[in-house]
């Protein structure tokens, strides 16, 4: 193997001293000239016509500089389905529908200004629960939809699902539910918009997306228009993205729309409740699941099909079932598949992205069935598993090429750690679950690319601007200690610019983990290009062919012969001031050969695709029902480790992320409203909560990586419920099918199991 | 936020005379956990906050060797409380409930006066003192007086202070001879929590060291103030303890209290959580009792 000097070294986070002392600059931190603040009216019904709006009074108040209603704004329509609009006109359809908006010349006169504004409602019917919501006599959310339920094609049948159900030996049918959690993003949401005085925007908006975010921006400018301007999208430093800020949102367009109308720049910032009723959320599901394998354990079939609550209007959570088809046609081998989704209108809050993009759901309820097969075909649950891997070569059903594959090692390595399958002491159990998900990118969009541009100066110093986005993952860290590692420099060399617009080449946006594979591979695209110039100007110098040269040391030299070498500032400063001088720059757009979806969800859709297993130890108590988890191993095939700690950090996120989803975190809404919209009530676990957890990773090295590297951003919160569900069931016998697994949950399955005995 | 003016007085005195020349327009304030939450929330909206922080008084917890109470002053934080040795050893049900409140920097500011006068149900630092029969002195403008604390707490949010009043100290009466003493919180998490039940238990045997000369069990989050399960206690008295009847007192302790529904945890579970509880924590009075005679 190479010897490697950047690549593989755990290098702490770049920007880390700069956060933990405080001197990185949040969106809350960032002022402007002039800079007015916006507040946002939220609806005070689930469902209602608004009468009328009466802000007469609130323009009256000293202070206020403009107050805005539906009726003031253009049509701008946004969101994945194009149903939403930044202020509500004709009626609401969920509590965190806005009906106004306003500027101030603070926040607390801005607030002030909200409570007077009278706003009359005549109350609808709402509707809250998704199965109610597809009957044909449901109040409609969407009048001109027709129908609650969204038209969208999630449905795919590959082999015979219906003939495998007559072959198959055991089969297993289960009913399972999952709930709303959200990102809990310690820095809230906001966003400043600001015109020049040719009405061009800038806007500072905590994004994941920079890129696709201007177009939506591009065309609200079209719409109240202004043709043929420019849009700056700079992303401040970010508290958390977790997939929340995979759209743009009204509270966005809302300070576009107060900076257009007051001549000001005009900041919304989101407080913590807001940020809770107001952002949106992992998306609930009811899954109807089927498996069945013949005697030998092999899976015949996978028959699922999923209700899930879309809520009022539609984000990219409406999306979920294309990536949840992924564990459904993918995880483990399985011939036979059918799966089909429905999104339904509600009047709830509405859903979104969020770390694992539905994998987590889905993964929930297949690999729960798992073991519920591996018991009803009296398998042990690691060698259904193992009999069923996916390996390298495979193509499965949705025609994915499975380039490297370490499930195998990774289901040996966290049975290894977690020892036999017998509990040993009274409530203690294991479980198990696995994990597949896309690694080399994902091409949902017509492009999955990403560009990077290097620009070196006299000294051998680099500035890259890269199209990733780093929000707290390090995608800063991984481009540089790649681009170090190819032009054997220092990873400090490496200056990494991101997050503007105006200065960083396109990308389509930190999902999907793609960014270390996509831009990864970005930034060794330009970083070879520069190399190879740098070799040819040393190649004159030294006397010597390029093809023998190499980087080291932040030198340029002989490889045979390392005495023959240049300094490689002294060499960039030779060709720069020379007659005829030159500089290097160098940019590469890198778009990865992997395939859109096709009508019938088939396509290569990631170059490679990351597996892993988890475990869990857990402790059952009996009279209280609370799960304790004494360890869990999360391992991974993670095709190689770009940087160990930034690697293992997200696992640990990701894992207590998973337990959170487990255990305790949901939203708990009553007709519509958010009950618990605060940290207090709102069950994210704590530093005290963190659980012993092993992250072993298998490096596979892919061959499309670069340096062989595979994504791990979403994987560590996959398969962590029902790692942890399968462990509860070892542990007492009871099988619990509805997230989170509260101690009031698993203490009425055991009184139901006690009376079913008795 | 609203704005307020900040008062900073220099004597109990002080402060008392601030308030009465205030009135309903100013609001104490120790560690401003409570306080501050509530004025950003809006639910109340002082003009005055009198910060009682800069008074001179005890800083932690102190033994009357003489007496054997324990005095800790009003404004007396947490964490001094939970860092104190002698509340460590001697008063162990005080020490499991003061290390579990929120978190390090919560408890670095917050106060125990703050914590009783601000009167929540699920109050963590008053379950355990209502347990060991303390006391608490006020002070106003007519004087000193005292109250049982078992007394003091009226409904939620509520308590026995007269306006301008002042909660200075709160008095632990000497323990009897073979006591153990422990607190549970009871929630979903680990830290920065508001259980859904506090449970704390208090057990003195007599000279064999068998049978049950006092009881005290307090209950929080089950009824709008902190409550004690007086028949539970009356049933444990003279009889010898042990799983049996600490699960029998549980029970009855459980049909004493008066929970609810909520968003927090639906009444069922928790009626019957008092009783695991209760149990609980009994025998943990007994290992700790069986601990001190060693
Ligand atoms: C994040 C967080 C976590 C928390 N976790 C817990 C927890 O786990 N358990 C728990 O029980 N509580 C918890 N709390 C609540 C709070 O911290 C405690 O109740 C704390 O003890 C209050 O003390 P304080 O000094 O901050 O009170 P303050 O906010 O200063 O005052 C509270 C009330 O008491 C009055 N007051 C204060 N001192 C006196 C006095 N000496 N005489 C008369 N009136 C007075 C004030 O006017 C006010 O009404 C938490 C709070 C936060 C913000």
């Amino acid at each position: 193997m190479q010897d490697l000097k950047a690549v593989g070294k755990r290098i702490p986070k770049i920007d880390a001293v700069d956060k933990a002392t405080g001197r990185v600059e949040y969106i809350q931190d960032i002022k402007l000239a002039g800079m007015l603040h916006g507040k946002i009216l939220y609806s005070k019904y689930p469902h209602a016509r608004i009468v009328n709006i009466d802000t007469s009074k609130a323009k009256q108040l000293t202070g206020v500089r403009a107050i805005l209603t539906g009726k003031d704004i253009p049509e701008i329509k946004f969101g994945v389905y194009k149903d939403n609009r930044p202020l509500k006109t004709g009626k609401v359809r969920s509590y965190r529908d806005e009906v106004a908006a306003v500027a101030a010349i603070d926040p607390e006169i801005a607030q002030e200004a909200l409570s007077l504004i009278k706003v009359t409602y005549e109350a609808l019917p709402g509707i809250f629960d998704p199965e109610a919501a597809m009957k044909e006599d449901a109040p409609l959310v969407h009048e001109e939809h027709k129908t609650n339920i969204l038209k969208m094609p999630w449905k795919l049948h590959y082999g015979d699902v219906e003939t495998a159900k007559k072959e198959t030996a055991y089969m297993v049918e289960n009913r399972f539910s999952t709930t709303w959690v959200t990102h809990c993003c310690l820095g809230t949401s906001g966003a400043i918009a600001q015109f020049d005085n040719t009405n061009n925007l800038t806007i500072y908006t905590n994004t994941q997306i920079p890129s696709l975010a201007q177009k939506d921006f591009l065309s609200a400018l079209k719409a109240m228009g202004l043709r043929d301007k420019r849009v700056r999208v700079i992303k401040p430093c970010i508290g958390g993205g977790f997939g929340s800020k995979l759209d743009t949102y009204a509270y966005e367009y809302l300070s576009i729309l107060l900076a257009f109308h007051t001549r000001k720049p005009v900041k919304i910032v989101f407080g913590r409740e807001e940020e809770f009723f107001a952002t949106s959320t992992r998306q609930p599901t009811i899954m109807d699941v089927a498996q069945g394998c013949d005697k030998n354990g092999k899976l015949l079939f996978r028959d699922i099909s999923m209700v899930l609550d879309n809520g009022a209007y539609t984000s990219w959570g409406a999306t979920t079932p294309s990536v949840m088809m992924m564990p459904i046609t993918s995880l483990y081998r399985v011939p036979n598949v059918r799966y089909e989704a429905m999104c339904v209108y509600t009047n709830n809050t509405y859903s979104q992205a969020m770390r694992g993009y539905g994998n987590p759901q889905a993964t929930f309820a297949i690999e729960s069935s798992m073991d519920m097969l591996a018991e009803t075909s009296g398998f042990d649950p690691m060698e259904l598993r193992r009999i069923n891997a996916n390996q390298a070569g495979d193509v499965s059903p949705q025609d994915f090429q499975i380039t490297t594959c370490g499930l195998d090692q990774c289901i040996d390595e966290v049975e290894k750690r977690l020892g036999k399958k017998t509990p040993k002491e009274k409530g203690v159990g294991v479980g198990f679950a696995s994990l597949i998900h896309v690694g080399g990118g994902a091409r949902v969009y017509k492009s999955d690319g990403c560009g990077t541009i290097i620009k070196m100066d006299d000294y051998g110093k680099i500035n890259l601007f890269t199209g990733a986005t780093d929000m707290g993952q390090g995608a800063d860290n991984m481009v540089a200690q790649i681009v170090a590692e190819e032009l054997g420099l220092d990873v400090a060399d490496v200056h990494v610019i991101h997050s503007d617009t105006d200065v960083c080449p396109w990308d389509v946006g930190a999902h999907a983990s793609r960014t270390t594979f996509v831009a990864g591979n970005s930034a060794l695209g330009a970083a070879k290009k520069i190399k190879a110039r740098i070799f040819d100007m040393a190649s004159k110098q030294l006397e010597a062919p390029p093809e023998i040269l190499v980087m080291a040391n932040r030198m340029v030299m002989v490889k045979e012969d390392p005495k023959k070498r240049l300094e490689i500032g002294k060499l960039l400063r030779k060709f720069h001031f020379s007659t005829n001088g030159e500089m290097l720059m160098a940019e590469y757009f890198y778009d990865p050969e992997n395939e859109n979806l096709g009508r019938d969800f088939k396509g290569n859709t990631s170059m490679t695709y990351t597996f892993g297993t988890h475990g869990a130890r857990v402790k059952v108590d009996e009279e209280t029902g609370k799960v304790q988890i004494l360890k869990y191993v999360a391992a991974h095939d993670i095709g190689r480790a770009i940087n160990p700690i930034l690697l293992e950090g997200q696992v640990y996120g990701g894992v207590m992320m998973g337990i959170g989803y487990a255990l305790t975190e949901q939203i708990i809404h009553e007709k519509g409203e958010i009950m618990n919209p605060n940290f207090r009530d709102y069950k994210i676990l704590t530093i005290k909560d963190v659980v012993p957890i092993e992250a072993p990773v298998f490096e596979t090295f892919d061959k499309d990586g670069p340096y062989g590297a595979k994504g791990i951003g979403e994987p560590g919160c996959v398969p962590t419920a029902p790692a942890i569900a399968n462990a509860i069931y070892d542990a007492i016998g009871v099988r619990i099918k509805d997230l989170p697994i509260t101690p009031e949950r698993v203490l009425t399955a055991i009184k139901a199991k006690k009376k079913l005995e008795s | 936020m609203k704005q307020f003016a900040y008062l900073v007085p220099r004597s109990l005195d002080e402060a008392i005379s601030f308030h009465e020349a205030h009135g309903d327009r100013a609001k104490y304030v120790a560690g401003g956990t409570d306080v501050l939450v509530k004025i950003k929330e809006g639910k109340i909206l002082p003009d005055y906050l009198i910060s009682l922080k800069h008074i001179l008084g005890q800083d932690r917890p102190l033994l009357n060797q003489e007496t054997g109470e324990l005095y800790i002053g009003s404004f007396v934080t947490h964490r001094m409380i939970e860092k104190s040795a002698i509340v460590r050893i001697h008063y162990p049900i005080l020490h499991d409930a003061i290390r579990n409140i929120g978190s390090v920097q919560i408890r670095n500011v917050a106060t125990i006066g703050g914590n009783l006068v601000n009167a929540v149900p699920s109050a963590d630092g008053a379950i355990p003192l209502i347990t060991l029969d303390a006391t608490a002195n006020i002070q106003g403008p007519k004087g000193e007086r005292s109250v049982d604390l078992a007394r003091f707490f009226l409904g939620p949010g509520l308590c026995d202070l007269e306006r301008s009043e002042i909660l200075i100290e709160i008095v632990v009466p000497p323990l009897l001879l073979r006591t153990g003493s422990a607190y549970i919180k009871f929630g979903r998490r680990e830290a920065m929590e508001l259980p859904m039940l506090g449970v704390g238990v208090l057990l003195s045997l007599g000279e064999s060291s068998v049978t049950c000369v006092k009881a005290r069990i307090c209950l929080g989050v089950a009824a709008p103030t902190p409550i004690r399960a007086l028949e539970a206690e009356a049933f444990l008295v003279g009889k010898p303890i042990d799983g049996g009847t600490l699960e029998k007192a549980g029970k009855i302790a459980a049909k004493e209290s008066r929970v609810r529904d909520s968003i927090r945890g639906v009444a069922w579970y928790r009626r019957e959580m008092v009783g695991v509880l209760v149990k609980r924590m009994g025998l943990k009075c007994m290992e700790r009792i069986k601990k001190l005679a060693q």
